[in-house]
C-alpha cells in the first residue's frame, strides 16, 4: 500500500513537464475537481448528507479570490482568503440549513446554488452574467506547469486534512452519527457542532480550489458553475467511494479522463455538433446508477476489498470463507 | 386594480403548472419514499414530443394526450430502474433519480436538439373585470383543478386509489392484505410520470423548454409540494398557486429579476420552520 502511494505521487510529481499544453490543463483541472470532490466525500461520507450546491462553494471561493485581486489585493492573499470566505458562507448558511435531512437538504443546497447563481448574474460588482475580466495570475508563476504543481499541492494538503480528520476522535464521532443521530447524540456527541464543521470543512476545500481556478483562468462567469457541476461532485464522489480518502482521487480521475476521452471522440470530423455533450451527460448518468446499484462503496473500497480477499485466498483458503461468514 | 387582478390570474395559470410537477412528486413520494429528481424531466419530455407531433400535422389535443400517456410510460421506466431492485432504500432511489435526470438530457439533446422548442396554445386573449389575460392562462386554471378533483376522488373512492394510499400509510400492512407494494410503487411512478407530462404540455405554450428546463420546473414543484410535507396533494395544489401568484406579482410590481429568490427563500423557510417544529430527525426503525 506504501508502494503505491509513493509510486502515485512520484508518478503525478513527474508528468506536468512531459504532458502536452492540452493534457495539462486536464491535469490543473482534475486536480481542482479531485480537491472539491474530496469534501463532497467527507460531507457524504461522514456526515451522511447529499449536497447538491457544492459549486456554490466553489463559486464563493473563485469569486472571493477574483474580486480580491482585481481590487488590488495580493494575489496569495486572495487565495488564502478563498477558502476561510467560503468556510464563512457555509457556517453562515449551514447554521439554518443543517436542521435539514436527506431530500430536503439536497433540495435546499440546491436552491442556495441557484439562488447564487442568479445574484452573480445580476450584480454588476461582481461582473454580471458578462463574468469577471482581468484577474491577475498567481504572482510568481508564469506558466501552466506551475500551476500544476500548485494543484498538486492544494490537493495533497486537502487530502492530508481529510485523513487527519476521519482518524481523529471527531472523525469518529461522525461515522457515528451517519449511522445513527440519536445514539451518537445520546452517547455525547455534539452532532449540530460536527455537522457544521464539516460542512465549513468541504465548502474551505472547494473554496480553495475555485480560488485556484480563477488565477488560472483568469475569467469568471456565472455559467462557469452550473448545477450540473454540483451534480458532477456528487458522481466522482460515489464513484470514486463514499468516505475514502483515495475515492475523490479514483472517481475525479476516472470521470475527468472518461469525459476528456468522449469528448475528442465527440469532436471528430463527421460527428454531429451536439456529441460532445450527448456523451458526457450519458456518462454522468449511467457511472452514477452502475455505482449506486452494482458497486455502492465505490471503485476503491471494492477494489481494497477484492484484493485483499485474492491476497488472502492465496496465503490460506480458509480465509475467504471466514470473511463471507463474518 | 385590473393589473393586480390580471397578475393574480396569469400567477394562478403559472402556479398550477407548479402544482401539476409538485403533485407528481407527491404521488411518487407517498407510495415509494422517493423523492423522484426526474419529475421535471417528464414535462420536458411530453413538451419537446407535443411539437414535434404538432409539426408532423397531428392535431392539438390529440398530440398532448400521446405525449402525456409517453411520460407516463417514461415514469414507469425510471420508476423500475430507482425502484425495481428489492431493499433499494429512499436516499439511494434520490441519487439514481438524479443520473436519470442527466441521462434524460443526452436523450432529449439527441432526439430534440439543444435549442428552445414551444408551440402555441390556446391563442387569444380574455379580458376579465378590465384584466386582459392570455386566454391560455385560463385554459391551464380549467385543466389543473378538475385533475386536482379527479386525483381526489382516485385515491378516496377507487380500490387502486385506496390500495395506494394503503402504501403509503403503512407498506407491512398493505403487503399483509395482499397489496403488490412494487406493482404499487411502479403505477405511482406512472401516475406522478402522467402529472409532469400534463405540466409540461400545459405551460409549454406560454414558457418555452429547454432540454434543461426541468432543474427550474422541479426546484418550483418541490416548492410547492413541501408545504404540505410531500404528502398531500390538496396542499401541494395550495402552495403551487401561491408559489405562481407570489412570482408574478413581484415580476409585475418590478422586481422581475428576483422571482426565482424569493421562491427559492420562501421553500427554504417553510422546510426550515417545519424542521424546527417536528424537532430532532426521526429515524426509521433497523
Amino acid at each position: 500500500m506504501k508502494y503505491l502511494l509513493l509510486a502515485v505521487v512520484v508518478v503525478t510529481l513527474a508528468l506536468p513537464p512531459l504532458l502536452p499544453e492540452k493534457q495539462l490543463a486536464v491535469y490543473i483541472l482534475l486536480g481542482l475537481a479531485a480537491t472539491v470532490t474530496a469534501g463532497v466525500s467527507l460531507l457524504m461520507g461522514y456526515a451522511g448528507q447529499v449536497s447538491l450546491g457544492q459549486a456554490a462553494f466553489y463559486a464563493i471561493g473563485a469569486y472571493a479570490a477574483g474580486l480580491l485581486s482585481v481590487h488590488g489585493v495580493p494575489s496569495l492573499i486572495g487565495l488564502l482568503l478563498a477558502p476561510v470566505i467560503a468556510a464563512v458562507a457555509a457556517v453562515l448558511l449551514g447554521a439554518p440549513l443543517l436542521r435539514l435531512r436527506g431530500h430536503h437538504l439536497a433540495f435546499a443546497t440546491l436552491a442556495v446554488q441557484l439562488i447564487l447563481l442568479s445574484l452573480l448574474g445580476q450584480g454588476t460588482w461582481a461582473g454580471g452574467a458578462i463574468g469577471l475580466q482581468g484577474i491577475p495570475r498567481l504572482s510568481g508563476l508564469k506558466d501552466d506547469i506551475g500551476y500544476a504543481y500548485v494543484v498538486w499541492a492544494v490537493l495533497a494538503i486537502v487530502l492530508l486534512i481529510s485523513r487527519n480528520v476521519v482518524a481523529s476522535r471527531a472523525g469518529r464521532a461522525l461515522r457515528a452519527a451517519a449511522t445513527s443521530e440519536t445514539a451518537a447524540a445520546a452517547s455525547g456527541v455534539p452532532v449540530g457542532g460536527y455537522r457544521l464543521a464539516v460542512f465549513a470543512l468541504s465548502a474551505a476545500f472547494a473554496g480553495l480550489a475555485g480560488g485556484v481556478y480563477a488565477f488560472y483562468l483568469g475569467y469568471l462567469a456565472p455559467g462557469s458553475f452550473p448545477v450540473l457541476l454540483s451534480i458532477e461532485f456528487v458522481v466522482m464522489a460515489v464513484v470514486g467511494g463514499l468516505g475514502t480518502i483515495a475515492g475523490p482521487v479514483v472517481g475525479a480521475a476516472v470521470i475527468v479522463l472518461l469525459v476528456q476521452f468522449l469528448n475528442e471522440l465527440g469532436t471528430q470530423p463527421g460527428m454531429p455538433s451536439y456529441a460532445p455533450s450527448v456523451l458526457s451527460y450519458a456518462v454522468y448518468a449511467l457511472l452514477l446508477i452502475v455505482a449506486v446499484r452494482y458497486m455502492p462503496k465505490g471503485i476503491v473500497p471494492t477494489a481494497r476489498r477484492l484484493a485483499s480477499r485474492s491476497s488472502r485466498a492465496a496465503a490460506s483458503p480458509s480465509a475467504e470463507l471466514l470473511e463471507e461468514r463474518a | 386594480m385590473s393589473d393586480f387582478l390580471g397578475y393574480v390570474l396569469t400567477g394562478l395559470g403559472i402556479g398550477a403548472g407548479f402544482a401539476l410537477v409538485g403533485s407528481g412528486l407527491v404521488a411518487i413520494y407517498r407510495v415509494t419514499g422517493v423523492v423522484n429528481f426526474a419529475q421535471g424531466a417528464f414535462a420536458v419530455i411530453a413538451a419537446m414530443l407535443t411539437s414535434s407531433l404538432l409539426t408532423a400535422g397531428l392535431p392539438h389535443v390529440l398530440s398532448e394526450s400521446l405525449a402525456v400517456v409517453v411520460a407516463a410510460v417514461v415514469g414507469v421506466l425510471v420508476g423500475v430502474v430507482a425502484i425495481g431492485k428489492p431493499g433499494t432504500d429512499p436516499g439511494t432511489s434520490l441519487i439514481v433519480t438524479l443520473g436519470l435526470g442527466v441521462f434524460a438530457y443526452a436523450v432529449e439533446i439527441v432526439l430534440w436538439g439543444d435549442q428552445p422548442r414551444s408551440f402555441p396554445g390556446l391563442s387569444g386573449v380574455a379580458t376579465i373585470g378590465g384584466a386582459r389575460i392570455q386566454a391560455h392562462y385560463l385554459l391551464i386554471i380549467a385543466v389543473t383543478v378538475p385533475v386536482f378533483a379527479a386525483l381526489a376522488l382516485f385515491f378516496t373512492r377507487t380500490d387502486l386509489g385506496k390500495a395506494l394510499s394503503a402504501c403509503a400509510s403503512n407498506k407491512y400492512a398493505a403487503r399483509v392484505v395482499g397489496i403488490d407494494v412494487r406493482r404499487m410503487g411502479l403505477l405511482a411512478f406512472a401516475l406522478g410520470g402522467a402529472l409532469g407530462g400534463l405540466a409540461g404540455v400545459l405551460t409549454t405554450p406560454v414558457q418555452q423548454v429547454t432540454f434543461d428546463s426541468d432543474v427550474t420546473l422541479i426546484v418550483n414543484g418541490f416548492a410547492a409540494a413541501v408545504l404540505g410535507g410531500l404528502t398531500r396533494p390538496a396542499v401541494a395544489l395550495a402552495g403551487g398557486l401561491l408559489l405562481g401568484v407570489t412570482q408574478t406579482l413581484i415580476a409585475g410590481y418590478g422586481g422581475g429579476a428576483y422571482q426565482l429568490e424569493v421562491a427559492l427563500l420562501l421553500m427554504l423557510t417553510v422546510m426550515i420552520v417545519q424542521a424546527a417544529r417536528t424537532g430532532p430527525v426521526r429515524e426509521a426503525a433497523r
